[in-house]
């Protein structure tokens, strides 16, 4: 009788190891981390199809933007990761690739999805370390720019157009150059009646500051340096770079009081209080704007200097994590190349703020049509550029805020902001290794 | 029975050891193992995320130190920090234990609702003011705007960004320095006062003579707390303004930069170094001076 009790308890005890272990192999997921926001929601949503499909389950966990870089690279000092894809900005691609955190997928990528229907400046700029070598390390998830916004209803008026056109000689309409910027920023300036000309990013927090700062540089004739040699001085530090900042400082004269200092989010608040003219953002925000202030808005290009207009990329790649198992980063790639096909974009690009490096959706008028500033959007991607992927970009950002804050502050004149900037870039840049030292 | 006695003190030895070695134990892992480590990893280029080992790199961390702009200014900002915040709390809180020193109705109610910030969790406090000091829809512009003032962006103007940590920093920590300041001045001995009465000494005078000096080498102890918990200052810099903006940026918050943000656990630990030793450096000072103190009081005393 014992035996028999004995025998069956190991019987029963074997069948439960064998079913759970069967089940464990059944419930295949996938965790993908990126920042809180409106894209990532639909990312959650759109990855229900994946799951339908095949029978993997998706989290897309979302971690608030201020702590999201800092996550996700406390993350990559454990043995294993959390996430198996990881939603990186594009900056990091660098410290990704050569520290081992982003598995390569150059070899991979070729055969599972068509890498010439990508946007060219989406290839260079979000899937590949060094920019330009063809070596691949993530996959383009959310492309993304910097653009426009401004009160449409304030343009239309009839009488502040007469005013307009009698104080400038010209008519009020979205500008083209940052000149005309400047005018319609200087004409929209009344504090007296808490309204203000213009809101840009000049915060000290992570980037925003230097993305803020990137489209005058770049305008005005200046550069972050030779992406070749890594020389800093003769690029940051020209007078041509110093007038693009001196530029961006006078324009600052006619934003909101604190606007000097001035995060994503405070310019997005600048904006939606209903006292400012036009802000400058990246376009996943929009789509909160618009469900806000509906047809009181439109877009614009950001504007350019002498016939040179550049506009900071924005955006983030798709990254596998090197800290998972193979079965866990072959299901990752599953998922790639599954996102990456013409008919999910189709899909992706209905969620708010959810944009695709796409070139055949992004020429199609169904993308054009479906949110009122994604023709903005789409004529916005061939003028962007990047600022440093390098393993160190965080140092340069930290130095960029703290010394473009100092001139923006006015405790340094633009051109001893620059020549502090460059000479402290090189001081990285050589710690690093890149370049001669 | 002397086996037994001997057995008794090999006992109580080891009974000893037993009580103690638990601590020890945990004091070794937590803090001499972690103290010694990171002297060795300032010595390295450890990395936070590296893969590619930790190697000796000598004293380049200690030279770079020496170049990067960013330590001197958070030295120097660190340095204005503490000596704004640490006197304004002296000031005010041996101020008000004077005031409140005799006996009056409601007093202990009054002493409740003054220690009340120092209990909060400074992190804490640091998003409640951010949210009070905001430019656009903090509570304090708007009770300005409608007593017609202006509108300053405290935590955006860089000429107000340090004055607004140290505000919250002195509106905080100034319980502490009243309640030690109250302590020092309550163990005072009546006696040398009426003493004093009959020397007719003026209020000037025996403040001068005795209080002051009776109760400094507690205040004193106070002031050394609140300038090392000070020379730390994170908390209210990372709710507030953030670790990277440079007019506020401490040696704490520039630490949590160069340790999580660029991940370079050598460098940073060797920053770490540097400031330990400017504390101990300060605290031994401020120590010698305290037993100076001391001596004078205690003769007299005698």
């Amino acid at each position: 009788m014992k035996r028999t009790i004995g025998a069956t308890t190991v019987a029963l005890l074997v069948s439960l190891c064998a079913v759970a272990a069967a089940n464990a192999e059944d419930e295949k997921s996938l965790t993908i981390w990126w920042a809180q926001w409106d894209p990532a929601a639909g990312l959650q949503e759109l990855s229900l199809d994946f799951t339908a499909e095949t029978g993997v389950a998706v989290d897309v966990h979302q971690i608030p933007w201020g702590s999201y870089q800092d996550q996700v690279f406390l993350e990559y000092g454990n043995e294993t990761t959390a996430f198996d894809i990881v939603v990186g900005d594009s900056q990091w691609i660098g410290r990704g690739a050569t520290k081992g955190l982003y598995l390569e997928l150059t070899d991979w990528i070729a055969g599972a999805i068509d890498l010439d229907g990508i946007h060219p400046l989406a290839k260079r700029y979000l899937m590949e370390y060094p920019t330009g070598s063809g070596k691949i390390w993530a996959a383009p998830c959310e492309t993304d720019a910097l653009g426009f916004v401004y009160r449409k209803d304030w343009f239309d008026d009839t009488q502040e157009q007469a005013a307009f056109l009698a104080r400038y000689g010209r008519r009020l309409a979205p500008p083209d150059t940052w000149e005309q910027f400047r005018d319609i920023a200087e004409f929209f300036y009344r504090p007296a009646s808490k309204r203000y000309g213009a809101a840009l990013l000049s915060g000290r927090g992570y980037d925003s500051i230097t993305m803020g700062f990137q489209p005058f540089l770049w305008a005005f004739g200046g550069d972050w340096g030779d992406s070749e040699t890594f020389a800093v001085k003769g690029h940051l530090d020209t007078p041509a770079a110093a007038e693009g900042l001196r530029f961006m400082i006078e324009l600052l004269e006619f934003s909101a009081p604190g606007g000097t200092n001035a995060d994503y989010g405070a310019v997005l608040n600048a904006f939606t209080n209903g006292s400012t003219a036009m802000a400058l953002n990246y376009f996943p925000f929009f789509p909160g704007i618009v469900s806000a202030m509906g047809d009181k808005v439109g877009f614009f290009v950001v504007p350019g200097h002498d016939g040179t207009r550049a506009i900071s990329l924005g955006g983030q790649g798709l990254s596998i994590s090197t800290k998972i198992s193979a079965s866990q980063q072959a299901l990752a790639k599953r998922y790639i190349a599954w996102f990456e096909q013409m008919s999910v974009q189709q899909k992706w690009i209905t969620y708010p703020g959810a944009f695709t490096a796409n070139k055949e959706l992004l020429d199609s008028a169904a993308f054009r049509d479906a949110y009122p500033f994604n023709d903005t959007f789409a004529r916005s991607l061939d003028h962007l550029r990047d600022f440093w992927n390098v393993p160190v970009y965080n140092e340069l950002l930290a130095v960029n805020s703290r010394v473009l804050g100092q001139a923006l502050d006015g405790s340094k004149t633009p051109q001893a902001a620059l020549e502090r900037l460059a000479m402290e870039h090189e001081m990285i840049l050589r710690g690093a290794g890149l370049g001669a030292r | 029975m002397a086996e037994r006695d001997g057995g008794a003190e090999l006992g109580d030895h080891w009974l000893k050891v037993g009580f103690v070695a638990p601590a020890l134990l945990l004091l070794l892992c937590v803090n001499i193992f972690p103290l010694f480590y990171s002297f060795w990893l300032s010595f390295t280029d450890a990395d936070l995320i590296g893969s590619d080992g930790v190697h000796w790199v000598g004293t380049r961390n200690y030279g770079f130190l020496f170049v990067d702009p960013r330590f001197a200014e958070a030295l120097r900002t660190t340095a204005l920090f503490v000596a704004g915040a640490v006197s304004a709390q002296l000031l005010l809180g041996y101020g008000l234990a004077l005031c409140l020193r005799d006996r009056f109705r409601g007093k202990a109610a009054l002493l409740t609702l003054l220690l009340l910030p120092m209990m909060m969790p400074p992190a804490v406090m640091g998003v409640f003011w951010k949210l009070i000091l905001d430019g656009s829809y903090g509570v304090l512009n708007h009770g300005l705007a409608v007593i017609g003032f202006g509108q300053p962006q405290w935590t955006t103007d860089p000429g107000l960004k340090l004055l607004c940590l140290l505000i919250v920093d002195v509106w905080m920590w100034t319980p502490f320095m009243f309640l030690i300041s109250s302590a020092s001045l309550n163990a005072i001995p009546g006696y040398i006062y009426e003493a004093a009465a009959i020397d007719r000494a003026s209020r000037w005078r025996v403040f001068r003579r005795i209080t002051l000096p009776m109760s400094a080498p507690l205040v004193g102890l106070a002031l050394l707390l609140r300038s090392t918990d000070a020379l730390k200052q994170f908390d209210l810099v990372m709710a507030v303004t953030g670790p990277n903006d440079g007019a506020t940026q401490t040696v704490s918050a520039l630490l949590y930069q160069v340790m999580f943000r660029d991940g370079k656990v050598g460098m940073a630990s060797a920053y770490s170094y540097v400031v330990l030793v400017v504390v101990i450096a300060l605290a031994s000072v401020f120590l010698r001076y305290l037993n100076s103190l001391r001596r004078p009081v205690a003769g007299a005393a005698s």
